[in-house]
């Protein structure tokens, strides 16, 4: 028994250093948003009066919403090429081998493992090299290579789990193999797909560092038009902007958990 | 923990005791008030279907569970409450799940190990447990180096080596093929009778069952529906569930004749059987029954004997060492009658189509009220 | 064999890496250029770049990158751990949404929020010590912000999410049957834990703390706002010498010189965890 309750307080102490970490990753949202709805432009905690002034602030800053849309922008195009040729290169790494797979694999995956500053001025010299004008074609380029090791990685584990022998059932009979993919791959692996897309787009819509090296005023991204606007001002704006930030994420990541299932994509469901 | 008032589970001869054990997951009751006792140095083998509380059963001895209500005893020690670590038992799993980060040796002193013996003495006792399961040579090899008999062995090493209370087997052979899994039964038996382990085995085998348990517990739906010897199990199963779950049958219709207090006798057609009279409590004599006959207790009539019924061979499947003959026959069954016939001449002797006589090679059966 | 789509599928990605490649080439390219003040193009080929950072000051950042990476990374490691074991265990479907939820989110939120949301917390007058003056434990402000203190904690909250999903996917893979078997063998819940979950979720410490490694050397905005100029890496160099020296070479040296280093650590950290790894599953 007292063995057994040895292991009581092993599991509360597990569950109270959880809750301390959960608390530590929820804190700066929490305190942001107490920033943001203070009625006044210096901090204060917690806030002496409170007002949505600096929510009708941000959302009028032309700096943010030229941001936003040049954002959209970006994003759309970068998350859906990154999509097209993530799963389709994710399927030839999970069905074939060939030459080069393996330097291909590496290639693409660096950019888990490079620095975001590194790419950034990479894209930037090429450009000028190129003689190419810094529009939101880099950009976009520049995007597409940062963000595509995540749609690989996802679609390449639902590729995983799928069970191949439905794919060996239409062909038995008679499907080819353009058919077989339409009507049996893609559907089953669209969780997989549709999570890779999410991941492409949030990430891209919040690049940061790799973005300050290659837009220019005109193709200034969201998260290089808040970094500017830190640097310059301290007024709790950039908090009620932080704040749609955490709220439509989240968002965005609950209706993935619940809906895609975002534990299987991530693979850390626990296997029996 | 205070004791429970009922007094301990003191008898010497009992090695595990299950007493009034209920468990629920959720909604569904997986065991009704079960009790069991576990002689020491027998092997008891829990044998049902799927979802029957089998695997449940071995799981609350393990400790991997906690009863909602009951009392388990290993070795006349109350467990219920104490972890499984601390429960002396031994134990394989279905793949193994054998420490691929450890070698063979590593794997078969965990336990050892875990008790702080000190190292040569580990290393004695590992020594002699491979030595015992033949896998001497193969200390530093690691699990997935082995091929699944010598993954099985390692495993029964592993749990043999702390000297367990009680081994507990789950499905050991399901994941062998057959040849190896024959080989490996006999092997099993042989270091279980020799060391005298008190084992409880679980398996949805029921020839595996029969061939290998001192005692087994017919499991269905949460409950024991029989405990007993195998033949016993087989030759007089308590009701129809453990009648069709244990080997094969074939249920007759038949009509009862009279009751001699514990017996009965049934009439088939023209024959009599005994049958055992508890399970036709309430019957009265002409009503109609169902007689169990095992396929090998039929055979084809000739001239001289008793037919009881007649139909047309329909199928045969040759099944090395005996013949199954699929008999259609309306007249005491409404689905095809088997019959277990020794050697192949009847391959040849009733191809498909002949007509045939059936009848009763033994005197005994077991019948059930429909 | 019959490979269909093959060439179809494999084209775009090629495209890509060659982009990539390309990119990272130029960045080589003008390392080894000279720097022509005043001028946009750079001179001729030299390796005046790499002989200058050899320099005490570049040294330093170089240094200093490496330990906060290491420091960010272990204790990313050591709290990343209890949070992706719950993830994994917990048998409760809303909690583990939950924590699935709030341990991912960071991830998605770019550095310069999160940077932003530290500065909140950190500051002179942020929540931290507006908390601690009101409990009456300190008299003065505590200097947090351009501490390593303060970068490394952000930090750690950058890469803590990739940190979990790495360990919570090696976790999920580990058999619990071994633990099962563990506990039958007499082991108690932390022997159990020793020396049958921790080396058999080894690949998965080995590929978060390389991540987060290398995550924390991508940094950029987090030392700059946090650390502002107190605390440097080698990212606020080398921004530095692009955009306010417009000396690109020798930015694209250092980047050059950062790349190689980071490689250097990834390797030196397989290295040193291939044994470790050995002890774990394959």
């Amino acid at each position: 028994m007292s063995r057994l309750s040895s292991n009581r307080w092993l599991r509360l102490l597990g569950a109270l250093a959880v809750a301390a970490i959960l608390g530590f990753l929820l804190l700066p949202a929490i305190v942001a948003a107490l920033a943001a709805f203070n009625g006044r432009a210096i901090l204060s905690f917690p806030p002496e009066t409170w007002s949505l002034r600096w929510f009708a602030k941000a959302l009028a800053y032309e700096d943010f919403r030229a941001g936003f849309r040049n954002g959209l922008i970006v994003t759309a195009w970068a998350s859906v090429l990154a999509l097209v040729v993530g799963a389709a290169f994710a399927f030839v790494l999970d069905r074939y081998d060939f030459r080069f797979k393996r330097t291909l694999e590496t290639v693409l995956l660096s950019p888990l493992v490079i620095a975001h500053f590194t790419v950034g001025l990479g894209f930037l010299i090429l450009a000028a090299q190129l003689g190419v004008a810094r529009g939101f074609a880099v950009v976009i380029a520049c995007h597409v290579v940062l963000v595509l090791p995540f749609v690989v990685r996802s679609v390449y584990v639902s590729l995983r789990n799928l069970d191949r022998r439905f794919e060996l059932a239409a062909a038995s009979l008679g499907a080819p193999p353009a058919r077989v993919l339409a009507t049996i791959t893609l559907p089953l692996l669209l969780p997989g797909l549709v999570s890779g897309w999410l991941f492409a787009a949030i990430l891209s819509f919040n690049e940061f560092t790799a973005s300050l090296f290659v837009t220019v005023q005109r193709t200034q991204t969201l998260p290089v038009a808040m970094y500017n606007y830190v640097r310059e001002y301290a007024d709790p704006s950039m908090a009620a902007i932080s704040v749609i930030y955490i709220v439509a994420t989240a968002a965005l990541l609950t209706f993935a958990t619940l809906f895609l299932g975002l534990g299987k994509v991530l693979d850390v469901e626990q296997a029996r | 923990m205070s004791k429970p008032a009922n007094p301990g589970p003191a008898d010497p001869a009992v090695a595990v005791r299950l007493d009034g054990i209920t468990k629920r997951f959720g909604e569904v009751v997986a065991l009704h008030d079960v009790s069991l006792d576990v002689r020491r140095g027998e092997l008891m083998t829990l044998l049902g279907p799927s979802g029957c509380g089998k695997t449940t059963l071995l799981n609350l001895v393990a400790g991997f569970l906690a009863p909602d209500a009951g009392e388990i005893a290993i070795a006349g020690a109350h467990v219920t409450d104490l972890p499984t670590y601390r429960r002396e038992i031994g134990m394989t799993f279905q793949n193994y799940a054998l420490f691929p980060h450890m070698s063979v040796a590593s794997n078969v002193g965990y336990g050892l190990r875990a008790r702080r013996l000190d190292k040569t003495k580990i290393a004695k006792r590992v020594a002699a447990a491979l030595d015992l399961v033949k896998l001497t040579g193969l200390e530093d090899r690691r699990p997935r180096q082995l091929s699944g008999g010598q993954q099985q062995r390692v495993a029964l090493a592993r749990a043999l080596v702390v000297r367990p209370q009680v081994l507990l087997l789950d499905e050991p052979f399901s994941a062998l093929d057959r040849n190896l899994r024959g080989a490996m039964q006999v092997e099993l038996r042989e270091i279980q009778r020799k060391l005298d382990v008190t084992t409880i085995f679980v398996t949805h085998d029921q020839s595996e069952a029969l061939s290998l348990s001192d005692r087994i517990a017919v499991m269905a739906d949460g409950r024991i529906r029989q405990l007993g010897r195998p033949d016993d199990v087989y030759r007089r199963p308590a009701d129809r569930f453990v009648a069709s779950f244990v080997g094969d049958v074939n249920v007759l219709r038949a009509r009862l004749e009279r009751r001699d207090g514990t017996t009965a006798i049934v009439a088939l057609g023209n024959a009599r059987v005994k049958v055992p009279g508890g399970p036709l409590d309430g019957a009265a004599a002409g009503a109609s029954v169902d007689l169990f006959v095992r396929p090998e207790d039929l055979r084809i009539a000739n001239n001289n004997g008793v037919t009881v019924a007649h139909g047309i061979v329909a199928a045969q499947v040759y099944q090395s060492g005996h013949v199954d003959l699929h008999v259609e026959s309306s007249e005491f069954a409404s689905t095809r009658i088997l019959l277990r016939i020794p050697g192949q001449a009847a391959m040849t002797r009733w191809p498909i189509g002949t007509r045939v006589g059936l009848a009763l090679a033994t005197e005994e059966a077991v019948a059930f009220i429909p | 064999m019959n490979r269909p789509f093959l060439r179809v599928f494999v084209s775009p990605a090629i495209l890509c890496a060659a982009a990539l490649l390309a990119a990272l080439a130029a960045v080589l390219q003008y390392s080894l250029r000279a720097y022509v003040p005043g001028a946009l193009e750079p001179g001729g080929f030299t390796l005046a770049n790499f002989a200058a950072l050899a320099k005490p000051l570049y040294a330093r950042v170089f240094l200093d990158t490496v330990w906060i990476c290491f420091i960010t990374a272990l204790v990313s490691l050591i709290i990343g751990y209890p949070l992706a074991y719950a993830l994994v265990r917990t048998r409760n479907a809303a909690l583990k949404a939950v924590i699935l939820v709030i341990a991912v989110t960071p991830l998605f939120l770019g550095e310069v929020v999160r940077t932003y949301s530290w500065i909140v917390v950190l500051g002179n007058n942020g929540f931290v010590n507006a908390m601690l003056l009101k409990l009456g434990l300190i008299a003065q402000p505590l200097q947090l912000m351009f501490t390593h203190f303060g970068v490394v904690t952000a930090l750690v909250h950058v890469t803590l999410p990739v940190m979990v999903i790495m360990l919570a996917a090696a976790l999920a893979h580990v058999d619990r049957d071994c633990e099962r078997a563990a506990a039958s063998l007499g082991a108690g819940p932390i022997r159990t834990f020793l020396t049958v979950t921790l080396p058999l979720s080894m690949p998965g410490i080995v590929a978060g703390v390389t991540t987060a490694f290398a995550w924390t050397f991508s940094a950029f905005a987090t030392p700059q706002l946090i650390g502002g100029g107190q605390v440097n890496m080698v990212s606020n160099l080398v921004y530095q010498l692009g955009f306010a020296s417009f000396n690109f070479p020798f930015a694209a040296s250092l980047s050059v010189a950062g790349l190689a280093l980071t490689f250097a650590v990834l390797a030196l950290l397989r290295a040193v965890a291939r044994p470790l790894e050995r002890i774990g599953p394959h």
